[in-house]
């Protein structure tokens, strides 16, 4: 049996054009244009199960956008296979995207001068929604959404945040089985994002709809996915669960101790080797910053050493966030 | 039926912005009242010039000015779409594009015809005068061919946005494409008026088919053979041109670049 949503070596390049720099080369360019091709996605492969919930991050121009207008019908592979629920979606595109959802977030599909009600109307005639459905979905949606108040309202007037709410919305209308987020957070305040955030859960877990998330905003997939795939430079580096890539390679630890004064811990550093000691100028210097690797040096060790050798008010121990180690990914540090 | 709902939107978006569509009215007035003062300048004392009177000068522009007004196809509608990337969102719908930009277009047209067609050929015919329908059946098969006109003059211009997909910014194409329309299709000198060898040319453009056509037949100035022969020539046109729209079509969705991201 293959999987829900399958993608086999799919590769996709645009032609850019090249010009030199300045009026000369505009003219230049005019006559005899240059183009480069760029690589936007290299021989990608993965697979995806039904009610599955997948953040899908890189860096900018790292072709996740592009991965998902390839996904969703838009635009045509150069090379490799793509299969989602049965569908090759750019050449069924027609029949195939009455099954899927996109929200854009930096898109809207609603009508700018039409209140948001009508928008939905249309998106019902457009979808043949039926009747029964179309209302249960959407004021299931309106109250999980919070959403009455501004129903009336003409788009062009409505907030950031309630407009990507209106758009959410809009793309689950018809009960689709998988939904394509592309950064449906971005520029939401964070108790509009908790909404989404949560509402994006909760939908998953209940219809199971299989979910497949693009973002920079971090705690977007922390907070909702449990399945990790990394693109960059338009290949993947990475594809699997958060906790595993936190065990993988989130091994540095921090630690902050704040000293009853202002010791001279010079000497230590021959003793613990591999600790990094950073002043922070905090608290008349009694605050000081320990940075290791967990694999190299045992906490407990530290802790007794510190505790042993001086006089200690407070301890803080913090494990690394998500997005430090996805940043060193990106860098190219592990 | 999605592409109902879609021709209902364009009809209500066009009600959306009052003060536009008022002023869209008195543009099409003015319009024709200055060939109509032109043109009365040019005839000065004379009751008819190669058999052509004055009230059929009247009639042309009236006539094909107005329809200019129904006709009206959105030129931008994808170059827009392609040059913001909201093209994306587009394909994103189930629906067929083409079938929804003639059903947005239509929709257009019928709000056109009835608040702008209508109110402006009434003052025009109280200002100017108009030449009455040859016949009723006529009339109808004026109707007809101004139909037909309607699809020449859409399938031009699916075309000339094709081209967006290769080209981006089709604002040079489109306004060639322009005054190929309005300096050929009657709208601006009556065809009457163009030397022989010229509207022996134009005849057979596709460009007159669309509002000099449905104007002779009004007038009773084609026996019945001719009008067959006329709107068979419309008829292949747009065969022909929405053949060659549909092949750049095939061609252009493949090589859809989105822009923006």
């Amino acid at each position: 049996m293959s999987s829900f949503i399958e993608v086999k070596n799919v590769s996709k390049s645009f032609k850019v054009s090249k010009r030199a720099k300045g009026i000369p080369g505009t003219i230049a360019n005019l006559f005899v244009p240059k183009y480069e091709e760029k690589k936007a996605v290299k021989d990608i492969s993965f697979a995806i199960e039904q009610g599955e919930m997948v953040g899908f991050i890189g860096p900018n121009g790292a072709g996740k956008s592009t991965t998902i207008k390839m996904l969703s019908g838009i635009l045509y592979p150069d090379s490799g296979e793509i299969t989602v629920n049965g569908y090759v979606p750019y050449k069924q595109r027609k029949d195939y995207v009455g099954s899927i959802g996109v929200v854009f977030g930096q898109k809207s599909q609603l009508q700018w001068d039409l209140p948001v009600i009508d928008s939905f109307e249309l998106l019902k005639a457009i979808y043949r929604i039926p009747e029964k459905m179309y209302k249960k979905n959407l004021d299931r949606f309106m109250d999980m959404l919070d959403m009455w108040e501004f129903i009336d309202r003409p788009v062009r007037q409505l907030s950031l945040g309630q407009r990507m709410r209106a758009d959410i919305v809009a793309a689950l209308l018809h009960s689709p089985k998988i939904v394509f987020f592309d950064e449906p957070t971005i520029g939401v305040d964070v108790v509009g994002k908790e909404k989404i955030r949560s509402f994006i859960k909760k939908l998953n877990a209940e219809d199971k709809v299989s979910m497949i998330f693009t973002t920079h905003d971090m705690q977007d997939i922390e907070k909702t996915c449990n399945r990790l795939i990394i693109i960059d430079k338009g290949s993947k580096v990475y594809d699997g669960s958060i906790q595993n890539i936190k065990e993988k390679y989130g091994t540095t630890r921090q630690v902050e101790v704040e000293f009853d004064r202002n010791y001279d811990i010079s000497p230590m550093k021959d003793i613990m080797k591999n600790v990094d000691i950073k002043e922070l100028n905090e608290a008349c210097g009694r605050k000081k910053q320990f940075i290791f690797e967990n694999t190299e040096v045992q906490i407990d060790e530290l802790m007794n050493y510190l505790l042993q050798n001086y006089g200690v008010k407070d301890i803080n121990v913090s494990e690394p966030e998500i997005e430090r180690i996805i940043g060193k990914i990106y860098s190219g540090e592990v | 039926m999605p592409y109902i709902a879609f021709g209902k939107k364009s009809f209500m978006l066009k009600s959306a912005y009052r003060f536009d569509h008022f002023m869209g009215i008195l543009n099409t007035i003015v319009r024709i009242f200055i060939f109509w003062v032109i043109y009365k300048a040019l005839y000065g004392s004379r009751t008819e010039v190669e058999g052509i009177t004055m009230t059929m000068v009247t009639t042309n522009f009236i006539l094909s000015i107005g329809l200019e007004a129904v006709f009206y196809v959105h030129d931008f509608y994808l170059p827009d779409k392609i040059g913001n990337g909201s093209i994306a969102t587009e394909l994103l719908l189930p629906v067929s594009i083409k079938g929804r930009m003639i059903a947005e277009n239509l929709g257009n047209a019928f709000f056109k015809l009835l608040y702008h067609f209508v109110p402006a050929l009434i003052v025009s015919v109280i200002i100017m005068g108009i030449e009455p329908p040859a016949s009723v059946s006529m009339l109808i098969l004026f109707i007809v061919s101004a139909l037909l006109g309607y699809g020449v003059l859409w399938t031009i211009s699916f075309v000339v946005q094709m081209s967006a997909f290769w080209l981006i910014n089709v604002w040079s194409i489109v306004t060639i494409k322009n005054v190929f329309v309005n300096v050929l299709s009657g709208s601006m000198i009556p065809l009457w008026f163009m030397p022989d060898w010229m509207s022996g040319i134009v005849e057979f453009s596709p460009f007159s088919s669309i509002y000099f056509t449905p104007v002779q037949i009004y007038l009773g100035q084609l026996s019945s053979g001719q009008i067959a022969y006329k709107c068979l020539i419309q008829l292949i046109w747009i065969v022909i041109i929405y053949m060659i729209g549909n092949l750049l079509w095939a061609k252009g969705k493949k090589k859809l670049v989105v822009q923006g991201g």
